[in-house]
């Protein structure tokens, strides 16, 4: 009598091999630990490849980074990296950015050819995020290795940003993360994620983080934990949202993957503790950078089969 | 209520048969989709007029499938550029047959996927079909629902001018809920002297019945059920590691 490896997922129509799917959770979950990104862009790729329908795929990989995020949010809590007054001000522009944003993919769809403009704008972040946080970081890194060599002009490049940071009204005091703006900025810059994230269809979590660092000047392991705290909030809403609307949250399949992935997010949230800043940084950089070396090839190559199921990506 | 009518006759009849003589019996009569389902193999057996070829088939109900077109955008990178849609598309179309179907002139053709094309209509009527139809059937066979398999049906030795044969068949365990029919056909001299057909029900039962049961009839209570578990799992796991550390 052997032990059943295989299991029938209802909602995905298909069945599916117990321990791949724990594989994968697993290894999605460590980098989303280390890096404080929900994993997404990573896990419904993966997912399609194994036979999950793509709508099914992105749907239940939202149930599962909820419980993922969870398990991700406490072990960050327990260690002091949870910036919540940030968090929160972040996800509030976020949902406002989201509404947006759903409505200007909505006019795109009605002018044609949006999807192209998806794939394009997806391209482009991921191509600037990742090339800048990847210079920005081994430059840090020369730099901490020679600390005789003199400081390059970086801080009048930041200048007039500074500027208009100190002049918005209401500042006050952001302690866990050690910063002083105001409330306005955060809930800004919020709001442009929700907007690109909605138009790209991902939880953001890879361009939150780099705005978190560079424009909101945050601690790295800060923004590790406050990123998984608002991806947490994030894919609840979308976890409901797609399960009243469009009935694709593969609840089966979502349990199996959270179970890797929480046990990977904890030993991720360690091993990232173990890591300095740039390194975190150039690690996540190269990561976003080959995702979009792979979207770029997709893009290039001629596909296998010239037809696709409509309502995926 | 007509549905149950239908399955009643079908299940009191040993095959419907529809034309020439033979028989034949299938099992299991229908596949029940539980918790650890992965695919099924069902087996057809019966007898047919001696000397002549089986095709056995198994079919999904034809249905309208919405896809797009990957077109290259300014010469350089491959998008979805229109929509396509193709009707009367059988979810699942499995054929087995004792010799290829190309071997039994155009009655054996007439059971396969290449026939198939000339049902199947494309909406809109400027699609250029010689393109769009091999790319569906590629498609589907990559999914594993469309499939054509010749020797795999065995024959018997002769007796009485007819002939016994068996086919062991595997179904994917990519399947939806729904009505199936299991067809033989039997050709002789590029003929067909039987066919015959079984309705096969296929449905979910158990556990992932009471799951797709609450994702489409109570959608809402299903995600905040979902999301719920979630959070708790994680909570869970993040409190057996906390533990753990404590030690």
């Amino acid at each position: 009598m052997s032990i059943p490896m295989e299991l029938y997922l209802p909602i995905a129509g298909n069945s599916v091999n117990i321990a791949a799917i724990f594989g994968l959770g697993g290894a999605v979950g460590l980098l989303s630990g280390i890096f404080g990104v929900g994993g997404g862009f990573l896990m419904t790729p993966l997912l399609i490849m194994m036979g999950i329908p793509p709508t099914v795929a992105a749907a239940s990989d939202s149930n599962q980074i909820v419980g993922a995020s969870t398990s991700g949010t406490l072990a960050h809590l327990r260690l002091g990296n949870v910036d919540v007054k940030m968090g929160v001000l972040l996800l509030v522009g976020g949902v406002l950015g989201g509404t947006v944003g759903v409505e200007i993919i909505k006019a795109l769809r009605r002018m044609g050819n949006a999807d192209f403009l998806i794939n394009i704008t997806y391209v482009l972040m991921l191509g600037l995020v990742g090339g800048y946080m990847f210079i920005e970081s081994l430059q840090s890194m020369k730099k901490s290795k020679a600390p005789s060599e003199p400081e390059p002009e970086r801080h009048t490049k930041s200048n007039a940003f500074a500027r208009l940071v100190a002049a918005l009204p209401w500042q006050m005091e952001f302690s866990r993360s050690g910063v002083r703006m105001s409330p306005i900025l955060p809930l800004i810059l919020g709001g442009l994620v929700g907007v690109l994230s909605a138009i790209m269809g991902v939880g953001g979590g890879f361009i939150m983080v780099p705005v978190m660092v560079y424009l909101l000047r945050m601690p790295m392991h800060v923004v590790v934990g406050t990123s998984l705290f608002q991806i947490l909030f994030t894919c609840i809403n979308v976890t409901i949202m797609q399960s009243v609307s469009n009935h694709t949250v593969d609840f089966v399949l979502a349990l199996l993957l959270l179970v890797g992935s929480s046990l990977g997010a904890q030993v991720g949230a360690r091993v990232g503790r173990k890591l300095h800043g740039d390194q975190l940084k150039i690690l996540l950089a190269s990561l976003v950078l080959v995702v979009m070396g792979k979207i770029l090839y997709e893009l290039i190559a001629r596909p296998d089969v010239l037809l696709a199921y409509a309502g995926g990506h | 209520m007509k549905h149950i009518m239908l399955c009643t006759i079908l299940l009191l009849l040993p095959c419907t048969a529809l034309a020439g003589e033979g028989e034949f019996s299938v099992s299991p009569q229908a596949i029940q989709i539980h918790a650890l389902y992965n695919g099924s193999t069902i087996r057809a057996e019966g007898i047919v007029p001696e000397g002549s070829q089986v095709v056995l088939r198994f079919l999904g109900a034809p249905g309208d499938v919405d896809m797009k077109q990957k077109g290259k955008a300014l010469g350089l990178l491959w998008m979805n550029m229109g929509n396509v849609r193709f009707d009367k598309v059988p979810a699942v179309f499995l054929v087995a047959s004792s010799a290829p179907l190309a071997d039994m002139g155009s009655a054996g053709a007439a059971l396969g996927m290449a026939d198939l094309t000339g049902q199947v209509g494309i909406e809109p009527d400027d699609a250029d079909r010689d393109v769009l139809l091999p790319e569906l059937l590629k498609l589907k066979q990559d999914e594993g629902l469309y499939r054509e398999m010749s020797g795999t049906v065995t024959m018997g030795p002769a007796k009485d001018g007819m002939q016994p044969f068996t086919a062991d068949m595997p179904i994917p365990s990519r399947l939806s809920p729904g009505d199936y029919a299991v067809e033989v056909h039997a050709l002789k001299d590029g003929r067909e002297v039987f066919t015959a057909s079984r309705a096969m029900d296929v449905k979910m039962v158990g556990i992932p019945f009471m799951m797709a049961d609450m994702a489409f009839n109570h959608g809402v209570w299903y995600g905040v059920l979902a999301s719920v578990i979630a959070i708790l799992a994680g909570l869970g796991i993040g409190l057996v590691f906390q533990s753990k550390e404590a030690h």
